[in-house]
């Protein structure tokens, strides 16, 4: 070859390409020591051979767009090169995923697929950034996905107040299963007493216990008598109103509640047949005796829906165990009804 | 259109995610990842061993490496929660062991652990790393023999005020010579000697050990040897800190502490000679939590150390401080996060020590960073509260521990309600605040008005009426854990609040007016909760159902009424209960 023709041979030698192909077809080619950087098309090159020319392009994942294929490159542009410092690697990560949440999972998603590990625990820890602190509710809107657990599985934590819709809902909805239940029962031969059944729901225990005119089967002398003790006491009365007032603006009248589509009432139904189950075990007005079979199922049911309704206890009892532990201490009456802990000295027992 | 990823690149994104409140987020968000989080979810937190079943919690999480549960009450730290009340380990031990061959980590709280429990944990669990045991109770010497002996890998073994009993000291000489793994080992709280040679031998092998907290037999002239053999410790909880005066160990113990330069973390200090601690000063400045609450020397000498220990963050100390030391404190360490003052004498019916209001005040004037305090102290204003409110709204957990009960502001003679008014308004980041002094149900209003992120409570010998719990009930939106003893609370204001009950952890109410009635019906229309009744008098059915009981605890469960019970225990609503009382 004569020194002419090699000086115009010469540049495109010292800098050869890889060809790869993305899912939707388009070719591309890149730098070498770009590409090599992807442990994935690394591979393909040494063992296939493929990707020197463009008929021969390395087919790259389906999670691999040609817009995304570009920031990767971009990625392993900069990073491929030796000489760096980490302050400046590190610098330009930060920026680098300065991007929307949609790109970013189909890069991280991309970065997988090319087991491009760097890269894959760079957006990785951008997207667990995006998740902290946020309530489920949030997490679902920031990825699009979809609401599909059950209203009885998200229906934890309780809220605070009576007032809530659904547990009014639930505490009607269970009053009624139980009735069913015990007609099923009725149905197969068991023995039901006629038992005097308490089915006021908290809400008319509430309006019972603050004077009201609840469906109340039970004698009111208990009532009485604690009332003729808070006389005894001091004037409460004062109490007593504040109490009943704060009632009365949370009314028992559930025919206000407005559930929302059936579906869910659907779904509470069933979930409530647990709940109902369960109170029938734990109502110790009611002994007869469920069919065992029955009785396991319920069971099953039982802890199931209460597993899916109490999912994020943890978070409600969240107190992580620190190293230095804390010591509490509270006032001590002078009969010695506490004494300290051993710091002082004292005999713990 | 939902961003979908495959399984395990979201099971890498949730690995970046640690805390339980973000992991039960995701728990949440859906189906899919529901799921997925429930198989990779390697650490849980049970901060209630009796809300949820081993098995329920195995099913849902079957992948665990690291368990924590809490067992008893917090008031059991002051003998109100009867000896046998339960908190039993073994039968999550036991569950554990067949479900969890892979287990790492183990970390109790107020739990009754056995030795047989100790041995079955060093025999199941082939990657056991570390055990954590806090005011656990039940073992003896024998049960860490086995967990020394048995556990290869053991990174970790701390026990922390443990109440165990003391077989002999030869435990320690159960590490096998190939033991090397040790980064923490702490064992204050034992009462008996430890085998020193063994002691040592196990410190000088174990190269990565960080942490070691001595108990009181080992003496002072041994520290100096440790030292050296350990010079990597970060954490130091020395045992007696008494000696003669003796030149030669006072340079020997200079120049080991010198070698230890990164102490972070000093402890022990028992019946500390003062002309031995400047022993330590080559190290202070680089301390960050000081812990004297068994040094009982005086100001003068307690001043002395803390200025040199200029970025001091965390500080536990006796009242011997004096208002003086907390002036001294607050000059010196900016850096003050946490102060907690515990009393020498506190039985005494007079003031031993000048500790006034105006220590307090003083620290939350000079410590910018002051965010949780623990003070002991016979005296009180609501002037001083006020100020200090006003100086760190940035307060998180406030604990004022008025020696009296009832004692009101000393120079207004008025209750202290506007004092902690003006805490829970100023503070509103506050997650644990303890009551004291003389208090009317007006302090309830203002926390149940303003204490929106407030999660614990402590209330003792305070307020008028039910109103009062019915203000803390119905208002704090975030509170999780409530306990009681001595107030006039009854019936009305559980009853009203039933349904907030299953919202909180627990709550805790003894001597005070709840009616066994009350809870009787409690317990039978929440089913979610038991309502235990702790009477040790006699069984209350015995009694008239209007009289008070002794003590209450009530919890959300989802495990149903426990089996395990003493015979002064009784599950309210629970069917075998209601028979017996039919």
């Amino acid at each position: 070859m004569s020194e002419s023709e090699m000086a115009i041979i010469k540049p495109e030698v010292m800098k050869s390409y890889i060809w790869l192909q993305t899912a939707d077809g388009s070719i591309q080619q890149v730098e070498e020591e770009v590409a090599m950087f992807c442990p994935m098309i690394c591979r393909e090159i040494i063992q296939t051979g493929m990707g020197s020319s463009k008929n021969y392009a390395i087919s790259l994942p389906q999670r691999v767009n040609p817009s995304i294929l570009s920031l990767i490159l971009d990625y392993c542009r900069f990073h491929q090169v030796p000489g760096r410092s980490n302050k400046e690697r590190k610098s330009f990560d930060e920026k680098f995923i300065r991007i929307d949440t949609k790109r970013l999972c189909e890069l991280t998603s991309a970065a997988d697929s090319l087991q491009l590990k760097p890269l894959v625990d760079l957006t990785s820890r951008a997207l667990a950034r995006m998740i902290e602190g946020k309530t489920p509710e949030e997490i679902r809107e920031t990825f699009h996905l979809p609401d599909d657990l059950t209203e009885e599985e998200k229906l934890e934590p309780l809220r605070n107040t009576a007032d809530d819709p659904r547990i009014r809902l639930l505490n009607r909805l269970y009053a009624r299963k139980r009735k069913e239940l015990k007609e099923r029962e009725k149905l197969k031969n068991v023995e039901v007493e006629e038992e005097h059944v308490d089915e006021r729901s908290v809400d008319d225990l509430l309006s019972f216990i603050n004077g009201g005119d609840g469906d109340s089967k039970v004698p009111k002398t208990s009532k009485h008598k604690k009332k003729n003790r808070r006389r005894k006491d001091q004037a409460k009365d004062v109490s007593s109103d504040n109490v009943s007032k704060n009632h009365k603006k949370d009314p028992a009248d559930l025919s206000s509640v407005e559930p929302s589509p059936s579906k869910t009432s659907k779904i509470q139904e069933a979930a409530v047949d647990s709940l109902a189950a369960k109170v029938e075990f734990d109502d110790g007005d009611i002994d007869d005796e469920l069919d065992p079979a029955m009785k396991e199922e319920l069971d099953r049911e039982v802890e199931d829906f209460a597993r899916r309704l109490n999912s994020d206890w943890p978070e409600r009892m969240q107190e992580i165990l620190s190293s230095g532990q804390e010591r509490r201490h509270a006032p001590i009456s002078m009969n010695g009804n506490g004494s300290l802990r051993r710091y002082t000295g004292l005999e713990r027992r | 259109m939902a961003y979908s990823f495959p399984e395990e690149v979201l099971e890498h994104v949730f690995s970046f995610i640690h805390s339980d409140k973000d992991r039960n987020a995701v728990s949440l968000v859906c189906k899919s990842w529901y799921e997925i989080e429930r198989w990779c979810r390697r650490r849980i937190f049970v901060g209630n061993c009796y809300a949820v079943s081993p098995r329920i919690v195995i099913r849902r999480f079957p992948e665990v490496r690291s368990v924590s549960l809490k067992g008893k009450p917090h008031f059991a730290d002051f003998n109100l929660v009867p000896e046998g009340w339960g908190g039993y380990v073994y039968p999550w031990i036991s569950a554990m062991a067949e479900a969890y061959p892979w287990l790492e980590e183990l970390r109790l709280k107020r739990m009754v652990v056995t030795d047989e429990a100790l041995e079955l944990i060093s025999r199941s669990f082939k990657n056991f790393s570390a055990l954590v045991l806090s005011s656990c109770e039940g073992f003896t010497t024998d049960g860490l023999a086995a967990i020394a002996a048995n556990c290869r890998n053991l990174k970790e073994l701390d026990l922390r005020e443990c109440d165990v009993d003391d077989r002999s000291g030869n435990w320690l000489s159960h590490f096998p010579e190939s033991c090397t793994s040790l980064v923490s080992l702490s064992f204050s709280c034992l009462e008996g000697e430890v085998s020193f040679s063994a002691l040592e031998r196990l410190v000088s092998r174990c190269t990565n050990l960080r942490a070691l907290r001595l108990n009181h037999s080992v003496p002072l002239d041994k520290l100096p040897n440790l030292l050296r053999r350990a010079p990597q410790l970060v954490d130091l909880g020395m045992g007696a800190y008494t000696a003669e005066l003796r030149p030669e160990l006072y340079s020997r113990l200079g120049n080991a502490f010198a070698g230890c330069k990164g102490l972070k973390s000093l402890s022990g200090f028992w019946d500390v000679v003062p002309s031995y601690l400047p022993a330590t000063y080559s190290v202070c400045a680089g301390i960050t939590f000081l812990n004297l609450s068994y040094a009982t020397i005086q100001s003068p000498d307690l001043i002395k150390l803390i200025r040199q220990c200029r970025n001091l963050q965390r500080l536990w100390v006796l009242d011997y401080i004096e208002d003086s030391g907390l002036n001294a404190l607050a000059a010196s360490c900016k850096d003050l996060e946490e102060l907690r003052v515990f009393p020498s004498d506190p039985f005494g019916q007079e003031a031993n020590v000048s500790l006034t209001e105006q220590g307090l005040v003083s620290v939350s004037e000079g410590c910018p960073k002051l965010q949780s305090v623990l003070y002991f102290c016979r005296q009180m204003t609501n002037a001083a509260l006020f100020t200090i409110a006003r100086n760190r709204p940035n307060m998180t957990r406030f604990r004022l521990c008025i020696i009296e009960p009832r004692t009101p502001d000393y120079l207004t003679l008025q209750p202290l309600d506007a004092g902690f008014g003006a805490i829970v308004e100023h503070c509103k980041d506050l997650r644990r605040l303890s009551l004291s002094g003389l208090l009317t149900d007006l302090v309830f209003e203002y926390i149940g008005t303003h204490a929106q992120k407030l999660e614990m409570l402590s209330v003792a010998f305070a307020g008028e009426s039910d109103l009062g719990l019915h203000h803390v009930l119905s208002g704090c939106k975030s509170l999780r854990k409530l306990e009681i003893r001595d107030c006039p609370f009854g019936d009305k204001a559980l009853f009203v609040n039933a349904s907030k009950l299953e919202t909180m952890r627990s709550l805790w109410m003894s001597s005070c007016s709840v009616s066994f009635g009350a809870c009787k019906l409690l317990g039978q229309k929440m089913p979610r909760l038991n309502v235990e009744v702790i009477d040790e008098r006699a069984p209350p059915d015995l009694r008239p159902e209007s009289e008070p009981i002794e003590r209450l605890y009530v919890y959300r469960t989802i495990a149903g009424p426990r089996l395990d019970m003493p015979g002064f225990v009784w599950t309210m609503g629970d069917e075998k209960s209601a028979t017996e009382f039919s």
